[in-house]
């Protein structure tokens, strides 16, 4: 099996290991305020 | 009694599942019918692991597990790129879209995604483009509903024997019924139990030629090289290992593309955002919605070209020409009732858990997003007359799949690109460009609808060189460059500041 073939096996551990550092890295931000809706 | 003593572990396991996900809508039914926030965004109150396999299990249909794991087995394992190409997709979602998304639409109160194109640009112009984002999620919807009702029908025709108008009926009847109890909240829950299921089986799925051929040394002896044939009639030989041998990347690319890409934009997908509950859950769901879709995907996507090493030259002759059923040859061959069974239920938590989400979204994109702008209505009356129109949509949706028209399949996968071009720009730009206008919103969606459908019926299948660029490439291209050129163009149009600091103001961090 070539490297290309292989490469979609390999490739999906490196980006979920590279999306956890990132999202570890960066600050998330989202409002938890409570509220009642208007519309 | 023959049928019975047949199918009983199929049928029990079948009863679980579907009993299991009425339980579901029945136990959330008090507490969605409360009031607009808990049926249609489930009072932004739902755990991260929850919204992580929800939207996994949304993202990957019937067709993931039968149509592309059967594809493979024409184009061999370069097929799996497609999973690549997808994961990287869910990764920008989750990353660029997931925190601004539920940051602003919680400030905003949104709770649809037509609704947030509203609140955010904020005129009357605004308006409109609530009402044709609506417009646009009822015809593209109701084609994907089609298509998901009548695979899954299939399913329970070829494994059970269910004549088709019957199984049709029984999902969609069932996915109805579980949604409009528990609103959002039942989605998700079922979504997320499917979505434990769906995982399960790409795994399952993935080990069956392993253990048929007795282990993988013998597996890839068997499809290193072999003399199984290809659509065309050629000796494959070594094609199913070597990249890009039987398929073009090219080719994988557009298609990969052109739904990878979806994930930016289709509202069933981004309406999780709207949901998850706080920080630590939304860090858990941007880390573990790539890794569960994309162990999975390469599981199946490469799973057809796995599948030669168990077909005999006779029937690898007959599956190249009939790629959709390559599965099912898979589980008969195998022969195993349990493993048949729990796959049946993996597929049908396919189908069920998208099923489930487009229903919800065309409720409240008709009764929140269409009715109540054109008349306004009294609050309580939205979450009962949202469930009427779902009842309704969902009888339209089954005497359409007793008569499918031709080209459902296209038809679907077109009105995925329209969603993709159309929405995109407003969206990303709502999200992080202040200067962005009502007017480059709406321009660049009608841009994008307008390139998706020139492209595609005037220019894509008249070259040659052009016929594996996918629409949704220069549609979404052109729809992106004229959102920011039109909002550069119409500066003075973007809301005052006062609203722009409630959008993009600044709340809690961790």
């Amino acid at each position: 099996m070539d490297f290309f073939t292989l490469f979609p096996y390999i490739g999906i551990l490196i980006l979920v290991i590279i999306n956890a550092a990132l999202v570890l890295r960066r600050k998330v931000t989202i409002d938890e305020s409570n509220h009642t809706p208007e519309h | 009694m023959t049928y019975f003593s047949e199918h009983y572990v199929t049928i029990l396991l079948t009863i679980l599942y579907v009993g299991g996900c009425l339980y579901i809508g029945w136990y959330f039914k008090k507490k969605a019918s409360q009031g607009v926030e808990g049926y249609y965004v489930a009072k932004r109150e739902i755990p991260g692991w929850v919204i992580s396999l929800a939207f996994f299990s949304t993202s990957a249909s019937t067709n993931t597990y039968i149509g592309q794991a059967g594809k493979s087995f024409q184009y061999g394992l370069s097929w799996a790129w497609m999973g690549l190409i997808w994961t990287v997709f869910c990764i920008i979602s989750w990353q660029l879209l997931g925190p601004k998304m539920r940051f602003q639409t919680a400030r905003l109160k949104s709770f649809t995604i037509p609704d947030y194109f509203h609140l955010r640009y904020k005129s009357e112009l605004a308006k409109s483009i609530r009402v044709l984002s609506a417009v646009i999620i009822l015809f593209a919807t109701l084609w994907y509903m089609i298509g998901i009702a009548k695979g899954c029908a299939h399913v329970l025709t070829s494994v059970l024997d269910i004549p088709y108008e019957y199984g049709s009926f029984a999902i969609i009847a069932i996915t109805c019924a579980y949604t409009i109890w528990g609103g959002m909240y039942s989605v998700l829950w079922t979504d997320a139990i499917q979505g434990i299921i769906m995982f399960g089986v790409a795994i399952l799925m993935l080990a069956i030629p392993f253990i048929y051929v007795g282990g993988p040394d013998n597996l890839l002896e068997a499809i290193r090289t072999t003399e199984h044939l290809t659509k065309s009639g050629v000796p494959i030989k070594s094609g199913l290992v070597t990249f890009g041998e039987l398929v073009s990347f090219l080719y994988i690319l557009g298609i990969g593309l052109s739904i990878g890409m979806k994930q930016l934009s289709e509202p069933k997908n981004l309406i999780r955002f709207y949901s998850i509950d706080n920080v630590k859950s939304m860090r858990f769901a941007m880390i573990w919605t790539p890794v569960f879709l994309g162990i999975s995907l390469v599981c199946v996507m490469g799973l057809g070209a796995l599948v030669h090493s168990m077909a005999t030259p006779d029937e690898a002759a007959y599956l190249i020409q009939h790629t959709d059923e390559v599965i099912g040859f898979m589980l008969a061959k195998f022969d195993n009732e349990l493993v048949s069974g729990i796959c049946v239920a993996g597929l049908f938590a396919a189908g069920m858990s998208s099923l489930a989400s487009v229903i919800i979204i065309i409720g409240t994109a008709f009764v929140k997003d269409i009715w109540h702008v054109i008349k306004p209505m009294p609050q309580h009356k939205i979450v009962p007359r949202t469930k009427w129109f779902m009842a309704l949509y969902c009888l339209l949706v089954y005497v359409l799949t007793l008569y499918p028209m031709a080209g459902i399949v296209e038809l679907t996968a077109f009105a995925g690109a329209v969603f993709a071009a159309s929405f995109f720009p407003a969206i990303f730009g709502g999200l992080y460009l202040k200067w962005g206008t009502d007017l480059g919103a709406m321009t660049s969606m009608i841009a994008g609808m307008f390139v998706n459908i020139i492209w595609r019926f005037a220019i894509r299948f008249e070259y040659d060189a052009l016929k594996d660029v996918h629409e949704i490439i220069p549609a979404f291209i052109v729809s992106m460059m004229t959102y920011v050129v039109v909002s550069l163009w119409s500066r003075k149009r973007a809301p005052d500041a006062a609203h722009l600091a409630l959008v993009f103001g600044v709340s809690k961090k961790a």
